[in-house]
């Protein structure tokens, strides 16, 4: 943005509601909310490739909404809840779509994954019983370029049915205790 | 002060007035905070307009919606009519949709605007504000060129009214069905009183409406020749270049094979069929 702005930087504060807990952080009002959780909250699960919002790595919820934290200012999100890759686990017990993720071999390079987690968290979250073209739909905003997408299409498809064979939708996001 | 955060129009309005041309509005940032990232924009100052009550509102009233401005294309795709939602439901991915809104689009005056397509192409008015007061117009007339429409400096777009009597319909062609500029988009609609009214995008620098196509349409029933050739004047009447995504020949093609496709599917199609959204993905 311009010079003059660059010579006199200003800091405003904001909270924020992280995974469940509320945090105060004071950012650069010219900075998006992808810099404001790497850098500044440490929260590095979110991943930046294309940074423009055209690979979906840094897809995180706003207020429960997929968004690309790239093009999300900073303040925008102030006073709201974002969820990263961070609060999908609880503690070492991954959630069922985690475990999914493993269990396909929907992994391989591992970048783009924390987008496509929260992504497919927020598309079961809608949609607890997806088809294969609701899936595809969900996660058309995420491109990951080793897997060729079979291996994920079919966790998310597992994680569905296990929350279904579970009884609840929470738990096909949480995991079994 | 970098960013205002605005808690009524009154308020963005007069902050607008008060900063001048370099600061900008933003919505859901996904064609300001590009452009910035790519050295395109400066920006003194921004006017958060994602939060600001009263904006983001669905009206009916009579055979009219009003769609407020910070209405995203999540929220249209939903609930908008046929080809504004079938237009809504091709943007971007779902991260894209839940952000970028119907001002922001409509603001940023691309030629290839999915949804500015779609506008015109159901006789769309837009409704301008400032602290001075508003103004109406043609949607399509909002547009003067890529990246540039009828704006002051001071004003913003409140709304977009459309009407709900039309039947309509919109068929976008992208390298991919997901996160895709368009190469050729169309839409078109037809009112009760048969007046038929067709958008094209990425074949002229604005979002365009083929007058003389139109022309040849009113007041005649949708026979195949007539379509015929209101698609070959259709194709007459643009003025696409060539890019990376596509050539103007294939580009002038389409708007041929589009606009008689489109026009086909509305004569074909009962009144019902085309008023509801078409399609859905639940
Ligand atoms: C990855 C990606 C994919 C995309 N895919 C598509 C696609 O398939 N089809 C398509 O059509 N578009 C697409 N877009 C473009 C974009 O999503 C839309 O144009 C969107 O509607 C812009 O809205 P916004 O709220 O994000 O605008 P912003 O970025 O917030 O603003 C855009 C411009 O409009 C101005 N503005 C915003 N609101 C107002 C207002 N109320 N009054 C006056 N000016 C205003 C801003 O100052 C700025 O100049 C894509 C963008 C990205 C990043």
């Amino acid at each position: 943005m311009s010079e003059s702005n660059a010579l006199h930087p200003e800091r405003v504060a904001m909270t924020l509601v992280l995974n469940g807990h509320s945090v105060s952080v004071e950012v650069d009002p010219r900075e998006t909310l992808f810099d404001t959780l790497r850098e500044r909250l440490r929260a590095t699960g979110t991943k930046g490739a294309c940074l423009g919002g055209e690979c979906g790595s840094c897809t995180i919820l706003l207020d429960g909404e997929p968004v690309t934290a790239c093009l999300v200012m900073a303040l925008q999100a102030d006073g709201r809840a974002v969820d990263t890759v961070e609060g999908l686990a609880e503690g070492e017990q991954l959630s069922a779509l985690q475990a999914a993720f493993v269990q396909a071999g929907a992994v391989q390079c591992g970048y783009c994954t924390p987008g496509l987690l929260v992504a497919a968290t927020a598309l079961l979250r809608k949609n607890p019983k997806p088809t294969e073209q609701d899936v595809r739909r969900g996660l058309a905003g995420n491109l990951c370029r080793c897997t060729g997408y079979g291996k994920i299409i079919e966790a998310v498809l597992n994680a569905s049915q296990q929350g279904d064979a579970q009884g609840t939708q929470k738990s096909a996001l949480r995991g079994k205790r | 002060m970098i960013y205002h955060r605005p808690q009524s129009i009154d308020e963005a309005l007069a902050l607008k007035s008060s900063l001048g041309q370099r600061a900008r509005f933003i919505a859901g940032g996904t064609d300001l905070v590009v452009g910035i990232r790519k050295g395109r924009t400066t920006v003194d100052s921004f006017v958060d307009l994602s939060r600001v009550p009263g904006l983001a509102g669905l009206t009916r009233a009579g055979d009219t919606l009003r769609i407020g401005a910070a209405c995203t294309h999540a929220q249209l795709e939903r609930e908008g009519i046929t080809a504004l939602a079938q237009a809504c439901e091709t943007v971007g991915g779902p991260q894209i949709r839940n952000m970028g809104t119907l001002g922001g689009q409509v603001g940023t005056a691309s030629p290839a605007g999915d949804v500015s397509v779609a506008l015109i192409a159901l006789d769309a008015v837009v409704e301008l504000a400032s602290v001075r007061g508003t103004r109406s117009m043609p949607l399509a007339d909002f547009f003067v060129g890529p990246g540039r429409t009828s704006l002051e400096p001071d004003e913003m777009v409140l709304s977009v009214t459309v009407p709900t009597n039309r039947k309509s319909v919109f068929y976008k062609i992208g390298k991919r069905d997901a996160v895709a500029i368009s190469v050729v988009v169309a839409a078109a609609s037809v009112s009760p009183s048969g007046d038929v009214a067709v958008g094209l995008g990425c074949v002229a620098p604005v979002p365009f409406r083929p007058r003389k196509s139109e022309q040849m349409l009113r007041g005649h029933p949708l026979t195949s020749e007539r379509i015929d050739a209101a698609a070959a004047m259709a194709a007459s009447e643009v003025s696409p270049i060539s890019d990376h995504r596509g050539g103007a020949t294939y580009r002038r093609a389409m708007v041929e094979t589009l606009t008689r496709r489109l026009l086909r599917t509305l004569a074909d199609t009962p009144y019902e069929g085309l008023l509801s959204v078409a399609m859905s993905h639940s």
